[in-house]
């Protein structure tokens, strides 16, 4: 699974120094990351996630649709629900956008500033995204809203993890 | 941002951007209230939760300020103020503090923060959609209150 695995005999010694290695934890913190890093990453990226969306009842009127499920860290598996806005674009396809700020991660949301109709709008710093998810220049965003994968299957949309925009 | 490492560095590095912290008061009872004010930090915790995913990029969440509870706030005042004092030191433009212990109204004035009271709700008895509606419904009113704060200070 990693390349990095620390071999068995060396984590064991790790977690069997004890107090003592509070004293050598400068030294040791670095390693330890590589030992439980495998864990944290295996989230499980590439899976569609069912949401309550009717693919049918979808227009170009961009929707809030928040899903959940289940991720896992060294510990616990806890719910995470992740919420993106979804529409259908002029050629009738449907575009599902994160709600993350490339800025610095707040959540966007749609038509929420007057001044400003028919965008995504950042109330942290003002960052303004089009419609299609592209960044306005001179505002905070250096980039375009992150993309879901979606699938439709027995008319419900199904989103997998959100990706940054290729191409466009 | 929140008081892990990884968004530390983040906020290291864009300081500028965040203005805002937001810190919750946790009382702490035994005895019979005790099962009350674990509601109010389970409550709590999941609002702040929610409102830094929503300004994830403004505000720092910093660790609960946690004090045992025994009627009279009034003594934990001079350790709020010190947190405050070191914060503006730090020029955070805004401090939010976010309870469900209604005994902090009295001492409001005192605080150069804004204080904000939710009623604890009870969510170890409802489902996972209830709570999830319920808690959602809070956080929407969180996050007019906050936006209206930055707008007013512009
Ligand atoms: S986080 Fe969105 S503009 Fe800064």
């Amino acid at each position: 699974m990693s390349k990095h695995r620390v071999s068995r005999r060396q984590f064991l010694s790790y977690t069997l120094t004890g107090v003592g290695g509070f004293m050598a934890a400068g030294m040791l913190m670095p390693m330890v990351r590589f030992a439980v890093d495998p864990v944290l990453k295996a989230d499980k990226g590439g899976n569609f996630i069912p949401t309550k969306q009717k693919v049918a009842d979808l227009t170009s009127d961009p929707v809030r649709v928040d899903f959940t499920f289940k991720q896992k860290d060294a510990w616990y598996e806890s719910d995470v629900t992740n919420t993106a806005w979804v529409y259908k674009n002029d050629k009738g396809e449907i575009v599902a956008l994160s709600p993350t700020c490339k800025h610095l991660g707040c959540t966007v949301g749609w038509n929420t500033d007057k001044r400003y109709p028919n965008q995504f709008f950042c109330p942290c710093h003002y960052g303004r995204y089009e419609k299609d998810g592209t960044n306005i220049p001179g505002t905070p965003p250096q980039a375009p809203l992150d993309v879901y994968p979606f699938k439709e299957k027995d008319g419900y949309l199904y989103l997998s993890q959100a990706k940054p925009r290729t191409g466009a | 941002m929140k008081w892990t490492p990884q968004d530390i560095e983040m906020y290291a590095k864009s300081k500028e951007y965040v203005d805002t912290v937001v810190i919750s008061l946790f009382p702490v009872s035994f005895g019979q209230e005790m099962k009350q004010s674990a509601s109010m930090s389970e409550f709590l915790t999941l609002l702040t939760n929610q409102l830094e995913r929503l300004f994830t990029g403004r505000i720092l969440t910093l660790p609960p300020f946690t004090y045992l509870k025994n009627g009279n706030n009034e003594q934990w005042l001079p350790l709020l103020k010190q947190w405050e004092k070191k914060l503006q030191e730090e020029e955070v433009k805004h401090i939010v503090y976010l309870t469900s212990d209604s005994d902090w109204k009295m001492n409001e004035a005192e605080l150069e923060g804004t204080l904000i009271w939710m009623p604890s709700l009870p969510l170890e008895t409802m489902d996972d959609s209830q709570k999830f509606t319920l808690v959602q419904s809070q956080v929407k009113q969180l996050q007019q209150l906050v936006t209206q704060k930055w707008q007013e200070n512009e």
